[in-house]
């Protein structure tokens, strides 16, 4: 348990007396970063929430976006990085079960999954494999099972999560606006506890990811269930659409202790419960047990009893367990009772409401000395370079983990994944875009620039797919706050996101986050995790087939930030360096300079420049395409550079463009006349990836021997070591 | 040294849900006419054939092996070793 010495003399002298076991496991529950957020609510409020399409109600574990017609989508973002470095396979799998039930909680339909992925070096570290082989197979064995498609997401490796694992899960819900739950709750309204039964399983899980993940303190798991969640998504949605729902929450991290208090919170009531009522997996379990148990597949709601019997019909109709667990009463006191004797009765608002912390933070001492390069060793050979970056775990295609991945099923999938954002088809016409990006390498160099550049790096993907971003998610992964120089570098990448967000008005409409990320050697690199939502009004750009003769024009300047590329870290093996950052005016130029010429619809595709800068991204086009290219680095745009840094920058806000050949002088046109920065820098044909530099050969590579290389090394990595 | 069979059986501990197991019981067994089943735990097996000196240093040796290789998760799973002349 960690409740801290003084945080029990806060609760003594709150309620005035010496508190119950189940109480203290209740406010260790609910009090704990994890639940609370006791660490970071006072500075997430700077983010930009509010925005036209934002509909905001009390208690939403989701974010809601009206997109018209009368149909909104929801967005959510979690993560279970705690519980999948001890057990990645239901770790992972029961990651994606609570994030689908906070969509349903707002009364949506769950429709499509990313996850993001973050493990050790899978090349040297044996354990990092086994946690990154069984977590996609939790991803696919559960997504897969539930009938929603997992239609993206991102996977990366860093030796700082050496033994452990980011496992970030968001999901995307669509559904009526009118079909919203409007939470609410009236005295003597009944409190049901629908689903799975509660079982001595995930105990005390919250406090766990509260704390540091030492190698003795491993015994919060959770075995997922995709089969039952199923049925509670189903029969949820009868539910609400029979109008039996009043007020509803989905329990996850702290169990009961936190969704009733929290529910309470929410609706400005009491409720009275008995854990004799709970449906228990085991037989004598103790009431402390009941509360903190954090058994998946459950939800609670609040129903009326005249609606009582409906509810139940349909949870038997759906063969799922439902109990009356208690009731709401008007005096704002959350009471725990077994039978006829009380176990905890605690004033609501001091179990829901934890004393917010105001850390002290610092800038870190290694930032000082952090950008100076290092002399490189020359390169003789780019054509080598090249081949060992296509196959480096960070830029190999990911084709092996999406592969078991189910991402069509629902038949909304118009972009799969693979691309730069995958698109899905709403019941209105419209399309969604969606993608999910981090960069702990440049976070580390520069916290403020590296977590703005995930931010428009996901805005560029979204882009990509002709959509305007309308909406963020944002998942901040950091290391033990107490330790002001790692508060230091929430506070930066938390203050990096916010201009952004209000630079240019997207509102952020959901977020966690997630702090004591430590593995044995030390804290985790910054890693802030950023979700883009885009609308896309008429036609989504599906990549077409790129022919012989199709031009390439990229907009944007390509600068001289190596800090955090792939290149510095895994060919020279150097952290340090000047990080990429975003020049905001620049950015939102492009940004709406492409979008607009996607919509005068002659592009054959979009493709964004990020990992791997230039070379990476236009060898993934040919890879893709099977088609070579001849590219002439002099008319890269951007002040003059030598060719590593021409070819590897990872300089954010370009965007290379494919047309054919007779649309070239439409394009000059539109770029011209909104003054970005373009060239035409070179053409597809032949069978080999070919790079000059005035006459001099750089890279020349056959396409097919690329090809093989980038698609088939993850999987050789994972399944031969 | 003699050869013995061991089986390794591995499944959920105590406590924890067994998803596959309840969905046998529930929506096969007690679908029919089997009424007396009270409880269906799934797990899985592994039948080694090891040359060794004794039972003894033929159970610890299988144990050792499923430890170092994570044959399973202790986390989750319990194994248990039995061992048989060949």
């Amino acid at each position: 348990m960690s409740l801290e010495p003084q945080e029990l003399i806060e609760l003594k002298s709150k309620i005035g007396r010496d508190p119950t076991s189940t109480e203290l496991q209740i406010i260790a529950a609910e009090w704990s970063e994890h639940c609370s957020y006791k660490s970071s609510k006072k500075h997430l409020k700077m983010l930009p929430m509010k925005g036209p399409l934002v509909i905001q109600e009390k208690g939403y574990d989701s974010g809601v976006l009206d997109v018209g017609d009368g149909y909104v989508i929801t967005a959510h973002i979690e993560s279970h990085n705690h519980p999948s470095a001890v057990e990645p396979y239901g770790g992972a799998a029961t990651g994606v079960g609570g994030v689908i039930r906070d969509i349903l909680s707002a009364g949506t339909r769950p429709i499509g999954i990313l996850n993001g992925l973050r493990f050790g070096n899978i090349e040297k570290d044996q354990q990092a494999r086994w946690l990154f082989k069984n977590a996609v197979t939790g991803i696919a064995d559960y997504g897969n099972c539930l009938g929603i498609p997992t239609i993206g997401g991102e996977v990366e490796f860093d030796d700082c999560y050496q033994n452990y694992a980011l496992v970030d899960v968001a999901a995307v819900g669509f559904g009526k606006k009118e079909n919203l739950i409007k939470n609410h709750a009236k005295k003597g309204d009944l409190v049901v506890l629908l689903g799975g039964s509660t079982g001595r399983d995930g105990m005390g899980g919250s406090q766990f990811a509260s704390d540091s993940l030492e190698s003795e303190n491993r015994s919060a798991v959770q075995i997922p269930d995709p089969f039952i969640e199923k049925l509670i998504i189903e029969a949820i949605l009868e539910a609400r659409n029979h109008k039996l729902i009043n007020a509803m929450k989905d329990l996850g991290g702290g169990g009961l202790s936190c969704a009733v208090s929290e529910i309470a919170d929410t609706l400005e009531v009491g409720i009275e419960m008995d854990v004799d009522m709970v449906h228990t997996r085991e037989s004598n379990m103790h009431p402390d047990e009941i509360m903190i148990s954090e058994s998946q597949e459950r939800m609670l709601i609040i129903t009326s009893k005249t609606k009582l019997k409906k509810l139940q019909e349909i949870c038997k109709k759906f063969r799922i367990a439902c109990s009356v667990i208690g009731h709401i009463k008007s005096d704002n006191q959350m009471h725990v009772k077994k039978g006829k004797k009380t176990f905890a009765n605690l004033p609501i608002d001091v179990v829901a409401n934890a004393t917010l912390l105001d850390l002290p933070s610092k800038k870190p001492v290694y930032l000082k000395t952090i950008e100076k390069e290092k002399k490189l060793k020359p390169i003789s050979d780019y054509s080598k370079i090249m081949m060992s970056l296509l196959g480096a775990p960070n830029i190999a295609s990911k084709i092996w983990v999406y592969g078991q991945y189910d991402h069509e099923v629902g038949i909304r999938t118009v972009i799969k994944p693979g691309h730069d954002a995958s698109v899905l088809r709403l019941d209105n016409g419209k399309f969604l875009s969606i993608k999910i990006d981090g960069n702990p390498k440049q976070c580390y160099i520069n916290p403020r620039e590296g977590a703005i550049g995930c931010f428009e790096e996901a805005c560029r993907n979204v882009v990509c797919t002709g959509a305007k971003p309308i909406g963020m998610l944002d998942h901040l992964q950091f290391g033990n706050p107490k330790d002001p120089e790692i508060f230091w570098t929430f506070l930066e990448s938390l203050k990096g996101l916010t201009d952004f967000a209000n630079y240019f008005t997207i509102p952020c409409i959901g977020g966690k986050v997630s702090l004591y990320n430590e593995t044995p050697s030390g804290p985790i690199k910054p890693t802030p995790l950023i979700g883009v939502l885009g609308l896309i009004d008429k036609t989504p750009l599906v990549p077409q087939k790129i022919t012989k003769d199709d031009c390439l024009v990229i907009v944007g300047n390509t600068k001289d930030e190596m800090g955090g590329s792939e290149y510095f870290e895994y060919v020279h093996k150097f952290i340090g360096g000047k990080c990429p950052s975003v020049n905001f005016a620049e950015s939102k130029k492009n940004m709406k300079t492409v979008l607009k010429v996607i919509q005068s619809q002659f592009l054959k595709s979009v493709h964004d420049c990020s990992k791997g800068g230039l070379a990476v991204a236009i060898s993934e086009l040919c890879m893709k395409n099977q088609i070579g290219c001849k590219i002439s680095l002099e008319n890269v745009p951007g002040e003059k550079l030598d060719i590593d840094r021409i070819l590897f920058s990872e300089s954010h806000s370009r965007y290379l463009l494919i047309l054919d050949k007779k649309n070239l002088k439409k394009l000059e046109i539109i770029l011209k006349k909104n003054k970005v920065s373009f060239n035409l820098i070179g053409k597809f044909t032949g069978d080999k990836i070919q790079f000059t530099k005035g006459t001099k050969s750089i890279i020349d590579l056959r396409v097919d021997m690329a090809q093989k290389t980038w698609i088939n090394s993850l999987k050789d990595l994972v399944l031969h070591g | 040294m003699a050869t013995f069979n061991v089986q390794v059986t591995i499944e959920n501990k105590p406590g924890i849900s067994d998803p596959e197991g309840d969905t046998i019981l529930n929506d096969l067994v007690l679908k029919g006419t089997h009424k007396t089943v009270s409880k269906i735990k799934t797990a899985k097996m592994l039948k080694f054939t090891i040359k060794e000196k004794n039972k003894k240093t033929a159970e610890s040796k299988i144990q050792e092996i499923c430890d170092e290789l994570r044959i399973y998760n202790p986390v989750v799973s319990k194994i248990t070793v039995a061992v048989f002349d060949a």
